[in-house]
């Protein structure tokens, strides 16, 4: 807030400079200043509870000042006790190859739908883009029972300290593998990823593709070679929604998965959950830590990010 | 495998005979077993070693384990999540290990509310050998769903344990034994020794008594009975003990059951009488948890709260010993019935139990049974005592005397109960106790407890009627 504060002290003199003060201005601006407040408030009451160590706000109420001082002692807490390295190293095996596998898929489906003309293609288009529509809770029980039934080969695992990722499986099952959930991830977010990557691709024109054919490219290496850089900044916006859609998801684990240690980050949190009793300041530190990643992935590619929310908004 | 009494069991085995060891009986057995065989003739006790060389362990040399196999493997399903009580069971499991000649465990915790929420698909997937839940109706659901294996074996050489409370928790609809008991909690009334002491109050224990302690508790500036209900399940507590002590317990289990109508009299007289105290409940209270509850009576803000004994962990949370020393309670005081006598109360039992979709119970099934036998022990329990002080041993020959006096006088007055309950929401189905259901019930009723009841009552009903049948 001290920051918002001090930014606006000190536009205010130029601003001055330039124009001369009107009430709607001042309207507009207590409005702007109270609706950030708003979205800011939980936030930083978010890390003033975590702040607090958790019999300083039992005995004086969320509602006081720190009588004992602010301290990282629940950052501390939840780092030493939650083995919080290894659930996001659960994520990641989750969500990298997804991502990564959902592109590939969605690029080779829109790649065909637009740049070449088919009988179906527009068919096909529209039945991914239905797809979107389908709510995942409707197929749970279906899909639980298709995963409880089918057999997969156990090849060993990758070993990296305590974590471990079974190949493919641990119990000779797709039911609480991580490739289980990844599938599925990879099955529900290719309809999304094709829609956006084929309105993305509709605005290369059809000339180079006919021009690399001319040139006797084969139709995988105008996929790879040509259609695919044209698309980066597609592919890079994507990649990053993806990667906030499952890195945000808990649904799948909690239907697939049976081992609590397979689970996502978020199960971390839970984790730290009693029975009755809940250290909500412990709680609130715990989500900070979460809420990293995603944060991080934001910061840096945040001009995919911004550039994804309108991609394939227009035909061009 | 190497010494020479294993291997010719084995190969009386093979032959389609098998030697029963110190009695020099030898029995015929057909190989070509099924795993519901297996359990069968590990039912008939005394064929130890069939299990022992099956699980590929030493022969079993302790007495009075006969359906137990040492050695092998057998895998947790564990809802002990939060660090505390994680340690609590890893301290059993390496106790177990060592006890029974190196059986490897593995343990997969799951934390508590998810296992509570998928626990059908749990079960019917590929669950753990044995698994940790409740007592009451939630038990005995699963039983019979045939998704857990009857223990009555494990239960034969253990019973003499436990109290018959106890005993009567475990059983299933078809009289069989499905848990073994490991530890409880009482519901009580909660107070502060000084504020009491401060206030001149003294224990009340009849209805009228604790009425004008409340009104005394009020001219004086204390909220009287600090209730915090934003979860809805601190209300089913003050349902269920004053229906236990108005209408007894038979009549209780039937309702929750749906064996009564919640439309009965009976059920207005409970909420006409629980109307004469909300007046005195904490303000706002819909909106408050639990955990809010508990620091007004820490903070000497409210003198009494109608709660479970785990609202000591609040208390040791806060850091400060003095306000945990001077936590107490009373039971809920008499109304006046023929069923006071009964004493009954809210004690909810936490248990361990076999799951039967289990893909490696076939083999493990006799260090199955040898975890749920040691769990039986009170050593065993004390050990996960002293990581969850909120939970108390069932054991009979658990050591009470390193326990606090808060402890101490719960075991005395859950050991004084004729009947003992788990709970609304253990006692009845999850569907009606939750929110949809009861806990929005009686939230609407708290909202105005002096009106008439009977509209709500027919709504209660009527949802009873409209749920599937389970």
């Amino acid at each position: 807030m001290s920051v918002l504060a001090r930014s606006t002290a000190v536009a205010r003199p130029a601003a001055i400079a330039q124009r001369r003060f009107r009430p709607g201005r001042v309207i507009l601006h207590t409005f702007l200043i109270a609706m950030s407040a708003v979205w800011v408030f939980p936030l930083f009451w978010a890390v003033y509870s975590s702040l607090r160590p958790v019999g300083d706000t039992i005995q004086h109420g969320y509602l006081s000042w720190p009588s004992e001082g602010l301290s990282l002692v629940n950052y501390q807490t939840f780092l030493t006790q939650a083995d919080l390295p290894y659930y996001y190293l659960n994520t990641l095996v989750v969500a990298a190859p997804a991502v990564i596998l959902t592109l590939i898929v969605a690029s080779m489906i829109a790649f065909a739908c637009t740049q070449f003309s088919w009988r179906f293609n527009l068919t096909v288009l529209m039945i991914f883009t239905a797809g979107n529509l389908l709510p995942p809770q409707v197929i749970i029980v279906p899909l639980y029972h298709i995963y409880l039934n089918t057999p997969l080969p156990m090849f060993g695992s990758i070993d990296f300290g305590q974590f471990s990722y079974p190949l493919f499986t641990d119990n000779n099952l797709l039911y609480g593998q991580y490739l289980g959930v990844t599938l599925i991830h990879v099955v529900f977010q290719t309809g999304f990823a094709t829609f956006v990557l084929s309105n993305y691709m509709k605005t290369i024109s059809k000339e180079i593709t006919e021009s690399a054919i001319v040139d006797g490219a084969h139709v995988l290496r105008i996929w790879w070679n040509i259609i695919l850089p044209l698309c980066r900044p597609a592919l890079a916006a994507m990649a990053t929604l993806l990667f906030t859609f499952i890195y945000n998801d808990f649904f799948w684990a909690l239907i697939l998965m049976n081992e609590g240690n397979k689970r996502p980050i978020t199960s971390a949190l839970n984790n730290m959950q009693g029975e009755f009793f809940t250290n909500d300041n412990l709680i609130a530190a715990g989500a900070m830590l979460a809420a990293i990643p995603p944060i991080l992935v934001f910061i840096f590619l945040q001009k995919q990010f911004i550039a994804g929310l309108t991609l394939g908004s227009t035909k061009g | 495998m190497g010494d020479s009494s294993e291997a010719k069991r084995v190969r009386h085995a093979a032959s389609g005979r098998i030697m029963v060891p110190n009695t020099g009986i030898e029995l015929p057995l057909n190989l070509d077993l099924s795993r519901r065989d297996i359990l069968k003739i590990a039912g008939y006790g005394s064929l130890a070693a069939f299990i022992a060389a099956c699980g590929g362990g030493s022969p079993g040399s302790s007495g009075s384990a006969n359906v137990t196999a040492k050695g092998g493997s057998v895998s947790i399903g564990s809802n002990a999540s939060d660090p505390g009580v994680k340690k609590g069971l890893a301290d059993i499991v390496s106790a177990f290990t060592s006890a029974n000649g190196g059986t490897k465990v593995r343990v997969n915790t799951v934390d508590h509310g998810t296992f509570q929420n998928t626990i059908t698909s749990y079960l019917g997937g590929t669950p753990e050998d044995v698994f940790t839940w409740f007592s009451g109706h939630r038990m005995r659901f699963f039983a019979s769903k045939g998704l857990v294996a009857p223990i009555d074996d494990v239960w034969s050489s253990v019973k003499g344990n436990f109290t018959e409370g106890f005993a009567a928790s475990v059983k299933g609809d078809d009289g069989h034994v499905y848990a073994v008991p490991t530890d409880y909690y009482p519901w009580a009334v909660f107070y502060r020794k000084d504020v009491f002491a401060a206030g001149n109050y003294k224990v009340p224990t009849n209805w009228d008594d604790f009425k004008s302690l409340c009104a005394q508790m009020k001219k004086d500036g204390l909220i009287p009975l600090a209730f915090a209900d934003k979860d809805g399940w601190p209300a089913q507590g003050t349902f269920d003990i004053i229906n236990l002590r108005l209408n007894g317990y038979d009549f209780h289990i039937e309702l929750l059951t749906g064996k009564q109508k919640w439309t009965d009299s009976r059920v207005t007289s409970v909420f006409k009488k629980w109307s004469e105290i909300t007046q005195y409940y904490s303000p706002a209270f819909a909106g408050l948890k639990w955990e809010q509850g508990a620091d007004q009576l820490l903070r000497k803000q409210a003198g009494m709260m109608v709660f479970g004994l785990f609202i000591s962990d609040e208390f040791t949370a806060s850091g400060s010993k003095a306000d945990l020393d001077q936590l107490d309670f009373f039971p809920f005081p008499d109304l006046g019935t023929q069923y006071d006598a009964e004493k009954a109360l809210d004690a909810p039992i936490d248990v361990f139990m076999m799951s039967k979709k289990s893909p490696t119970l076939g083999a493990d099934s006799g260090q199955a049974k040898a975890f749920l036998e040691f769990m039986a022990k009170g050593s065993t329990q004390s050990i996960y005592w002293q990581s969850s002080p909120g939970s108390i041993p069932t054991a009979k020959d658990t050591d009470t005397s390193q326990f606090p006096a808060l402890t101490q006088k719960a075991v005395q007055i859950v050991s004084n109960a004729k009947r003992i309950t788990q709970f609304f929401d253990r006692d009845s189905r999850p569907d009606y106790a939750g929110p949809d259901g009861m806990q929005g019930f009686l939230l609407k009723y708290l909202s105005n407890p002096s009106g008439s009841t009977s509209s709500l009552q027919g709504q209660m009903q009527s949802f009873w009627d409209s749920l599937p049948p389970e």
